[in-house]
């Protein structure tokens, strides 16, 4: 007989951020719909009253282990880290949309309502160990992030990068969701931990090997993997920026924490299943991704195509996984995520404090020239481009270290050959922006460009906040920080 | 004092980064170059501290320091100096400040920023001569590119941006290799003992099979031979040096070349042992096509500065050849490695004045091209002069301390292979010819050029940097023991015992 889980106080404590933010939206719409209160600065208030709440909730995530509503929800410091990471980047976007162009039409109830909504289905998807569940987080943010990229700036182009973006997730979607059920079908489960526990026996059955290659397919189009990758370029492009800063980030930290439960518990026992494939995928990404971001004009692109890049060093992290020794690896992956949602937030802020309303499709060459008229600007984005490319003393380089100590560990020696080759690609291209900002004169329209405001801004809060922590993170921090992820990864690891 | 004793080298090492970083700051030129000078002397100075109290005779490893920094993964800052390193921390804490001063008159744009490049870059190549540790070896090693890129490419020449990117990215996958390499070092030594550490104290002693010390010992001479650069890896370096400005060059081919060869001595070597007999033929012979390459190339440039860095290739191979001169019984050379070492020393001193030599004549006539000039010697004196020690530094002249180098370099390297002595010994023939061409072709003769006649000769700003290197390159060739003294120890232990190197700790 079907029983309705008992629901706890603390239950309430674990859910609540996914509550704040649901209650939000709601009121962001109704806000949207009603004449008084329709306004930009009302609809911001509730807008930043929500997402605070939301993180003040998730800082008093119990940190232990325990699960609600038979797995549905779980706390502990995966949840805990991947929601407030999650909360964190909807809360600097935010920051950083308020002064970009586009923050008139961001700010307005239905858009905010979806974004509110959107956050919530992506803590719900890095808290729970159910399969449906799991789904359903992925679909509600998905769905939000589908209409929000077309609807923000109603364009022809950020329509078409929408519908592009629809079309492959929703495929993506699908193959997931076909996955998903070959696994329920052979397992008799829906939750991780139920088919932890009953691999082993049938891990050699046909449908629960295709069942393991589809889930990783549908991840790997989410977190663009190459042969997977092709709606990134145009999506991250198409977008307003600060969008498609949220989406680089938040997605592959959404995907990834999944990616981790699934890879170092439920496909544990199976790893010669999924390992060669997610050995092609790393290859490929790293080499395609690379290797198109060389040849990319426009800057919104090559950073798409650099987030492919590194999403395969990602993966190469997730192939260390397949052998026992799985502490560090994740301790890795989740470095090398820090770092990568760090610059990319830094870069991407860069980007949106240079755009205007009529010059939103930066070029590299728009940069010529930028250490002369912006030399902070310049400065912080040289600071994330030898991060992007694993030059020390920035974090990337320690995420290079330990995504390649990882690895070697696990004797995959061909793998970080490859990466060092697709490192020394990168550097090439990283390299040609800071070129262009210190090296050429600028162009001559530099008046394109967005002047410098002078004042204080929250973008240049944002940007301050990233370059300092990556070179924090690449001199003083990383040993702290690694200690402080041996939890998670001992929590991960014993699933 | 008990803190600046205990933390000398540290002191050193970033005492130019913390300058660096004011200067930054304070938008002011003055400042920056009053604070630049008045950073790099004390750099100096501290590091005339360790020079002096130095325990001559020791061949263990002095002034160390040790900070945790990853203690989980066995990573420490690890800094200390021996007779290996000693003389290439001079170098670099007596060439700073003299390239500095070399700027003070500059009008380029921005020279703040150049200033402060100058420093950090001292801060990287200090680190990565103190660093005992592989990854701050490495991340030193990384950050002597940042600022060099940038030298090259915002204050550089007209191919400024085509050398810089050529520069850096051959640099950056030999060391990408040599880190990956190091990294299976490190794990490799974790399976032995259960121990994590990169501290290169520890690794010495990894018992590692022989063909995988093949391979990383590869890795580490691809990152090191780039850097050196050996033939066939030297193609970067030429573009470097004509495009980079004269502060950088100096500093390129006088400190940074020397990275390459300082590391197959301190890592690849004593690391690897067991790979050293099979790469020694196949290094000596690189460095001495190098050598003969690099002079042969030299002799018939047109512009004197590519002349000037096609010798650097040449005078490298002999670096090169005299670190793997193996002896009958499986040892090295000691007169070969003593040459090596005090061979990059000269290198730095006489290729840093003659650098500085070309810069002159191209900030008076913006050319370099030999054919421009000619005569100079009734004209300039005191150029003539500076020019001509120089180039007999240069060529290795009985009293200058080229010729104790090369000597040195040629008795062992003929006890190891006379061939490869014999074939080095063509390059010293050659040198004398393409260095006395550059020499008769800028300073004698009659002058052809009617702008060249009223070109004024050295300024005092322009002795006060030519000079203490000239002094340098006469007291070297007449008192080599006055330096040779710090490291002779060190040196025969290196040699003796490269197959099973241990570096002790001195603490006095």
């Amino acid at each position: 007989m079907f029983s309705f889980p008992e629901i706890t106080s603390s239950f309430y404590y674990t859910a609540a951020p996914v509550l704040i933010l649901v209650a939000g939206s709601m009121v962001a719409l109704l806000q949207g719909v009603s004449q008084g209160f329709a306004s930009r600065r009302s609809i911001e208030v509730t807008a930043w009253l929500t997402i605070f709440a939301a993180i003040v909730a998730a800082a008093v995530i119990p940190g232990e282990q325990a699960e609600f509503l038979a797995g549905g929800l779980l706390s502990g410091n995966l949840a805990r880290t991947g929601q407030f990471a999650i909360l964190a980047i909807a809360a600097c976007v935010m920051m950083m949309m308020r002064e970009h162009h586009t923050g008139a039409s961001f700010f307005r109830g239905e858009v905010a309502s979806i974004f509110l909504m959107l956050v919530s289905g992506m803590l719900v998807m890095v808290s729970s160990d159910d399969l449906v569940t799991l789904f359903v987080g992925l679909e509600l943010a998905s769905i939000g992030l589908y209409v929000i990229l077309g609807y923000v700036q109603p364009n022809r182009r950020s329509q078409e990068g929408a519908i592009k973006y629809f079309i492959l997730g929703s495929v993506a979607a699908a193959i997931l969701l076909f996955g998903f059920a070959l696994l329920y079908a052979a397992t008799g489960t829906m939750r991780l931990s139920g088919i932890v526990a009953a691999l082993p026996s049938i891990a050699n059955h046909g449908w629960v090997r295709l069942g393991a290659l589809l889930t990783l397919v549908g991840l790997g189009f989410k977190l663009a993997l190459v042969p997977f990758h092709m709606w990134a370029p145009d999506a991250y492009e198409s977008a307003p920026t600060g969008i498609t800063a949220f989406m680089a980030t938040t997605v592959k930290v959404m995907i990834l924490t999944v990616a981790l439960r699934l890879f170092s518990g439920a496909f544990s026992t199976m790893s010669e299943v999924w390992y060669p494939a997610m050995l092609i995928l790393a290859v490929l990404s790293m080499v395609v991704g690379n290797i198109m971001a060389l040849v990319q004009t426009n800057l919104k692109r090559m950073l798409a195509y650099s987030s492919i890049a590194h999403s395969g060093y990602m993966a190469v992290a997730i192939c260390a996984l397949s052998t026992t020794a799985t502490g560090l690896p994740i301790r890795a992956i989740l470095f090398y995520l820090l770092t990568y949602v760090l610059v990319s937030l830094g870069a991407f802020a860069v980007v949106m404090s240079l755009e205007t309303a009529e010059n939103d499709q930066l070029t590299i060459d728009d940069l010529s020239g930028l250490a002369k008229k912006r030399p902070w600007l310049a400065l912080s984005m040289t600071v994330f481009m030898f991060s992007f490319g694993g030059m020390p003393p920035t974090a990337g380089f320690i995420g290079k270290f330990f995504v390649f100590n990882a690895a070697l560990t696990n004797h995959l020696y061909g793998l970080v050959f490859i990466g060092i080759i697709g490192s020394a690609i990168s550097l090439f291209y990283y390299l040609r922006l800071v070129v262009r900002m210190y090296m050429a004169e600028p162009v001559a329209p530099f008046g394109a460009l967005k002047p410098a405001s002078g004042g204080f801004t929250l973008t240049a809060a944002v940007l301050a906040i990233a370059v300092v922590t990556t070179v924090l993170l690449g001199t003083i921090l990383p040993g702290e920080v690694m200690e402080r992820l041996v939890d998670t990864a001992t929590e991960v690891a014993r699933k | 004092m008990e803190f600046f004793n205990s933390h000398v080298l540290s002191i050193m090492t970033f005492l130019p980064l913390l300058v660096a970083a004011v200067i930054f700051i304070v938008p002011d030129e003055k400042f920056a170059r009053v604070a630049a000078l008045a950073g790099s002397a004390l750099t100096f100075f501290v590091s005339l501290h360790v020079w002096h109290y130095f325990n001559v005779g020791s061949a263990k490893i002095q002034f160390v320091e040790s900070y945790v920094w990853m203690p989980e993964f066995g990573i420490r800052a690890i800094f200390g100096v021996d007779g290996i390193s000693i003389l290439l921390v001079m170098l670099t804490t007596m060439l700073t400040p003299l390239v500095i001063l070399s700027l003070w008159h500059s009008h380029v744009a921005h020279v703040r920023y150049f200033f402060g490049a100058l420093l950090a870059l001292q801060t990287g190549m200090l680190g990565a001569l103190v660093a005992l540790d592989l990854v701050f070896f490495y991340v030193f090693w990384e950050v002597m590119l940042i600022p060099m890129y940038f030298i090259i490419g915002v204050w550089g020449g007209a191919r400024r941006i085509y050398a810089t990117t050529k520069f850096i990215l051959y640099t950056v996958v030999g060391s990408l290799l040599m880190l990956a390499a190091a990294i299976v070092l490190y794990i490799s030594y974790h399976r032995q003992t259960g121990i994590y550490s990169t501290s290169i104290l520890d690794l010495y002693s990894a018992a590692i099979d022989p063909s995988t010390q093949l391979w990383l010992f590869g890795c580490f001479a691809l990152a090191f031979a780039i850097k050196v650069p050996m033939w066939p890896f030297h193609t970067w370096l030429p573009d470097a040096h004509v495009e980079a400005p004269t502060a950088g060059s100096v500093i390129l081919a006088g400190v940074l070349l020397k990275m390459g060869t300082y590391g197959f001595l301190r890592f690849a070597i004593p690391m690897f042992p067991l790979a050293v007999k099979s790469f020694a033929p196949i290094l000596v012979f690189l460095g001495v096509v190098g050598i003969i390459y690099g002079a042969l190339t030299a002799w018939v440039q047109k512009d004197a500065k590519k002349l000037v860095a096609y010798s650097s290739v040449s005078h490298l191979g002999f670096v090169v050849v005299g670190s793997l001169a193996l002896l009958a019984d499986g040892s090295l050379s000691a007169e070969a490695l003593t040459g090596a070492i005090y061979q990059m020393i000269n290198h730095g001193v006489s290729t840093g004045a003659l650098f500085f030599l070309v810069g002159v004549i191209y900030e008076r006539r913006h050319t370099r091209m030999l054919s421009d000039f000619g005569g100079l010697a009734s004209v300039m004196p005191w150029y003539a002069v500076m020019l001509i020690i120089a180039t007999l530094g240069s060529v290795g002249l009985p009293g200058t301390g080229g010729f104790v180098g090369e000597f040195l370099i040629l008795l062992g390297t003929y006890q190891s292979s006379p061939v490869a002595a014999i074939m080095s010994a063509t390059g010293v023939l050659l040198g004398a010819i393409y260095m006395l061409t550059l020499c008769r072709k800028l300073l004698f003769g009659p002058v052809t050029h009617e702008e060249n006649k009223n070109l004024k000769d050295l300024s005092p700003l322009e002795f006060a940097y030519l000079v203490p290197l000239a002094f340098l390159v006469v007291v070297m060739g007449v008192f080599p023991d006055f330096f040779l003294a710090k490291s002779r120890a060190s040196i025969e232990h290196l040699a003796k015992n490269y197959r099973s190197y241990s570096l002790a700790i001195d603490s006095h």
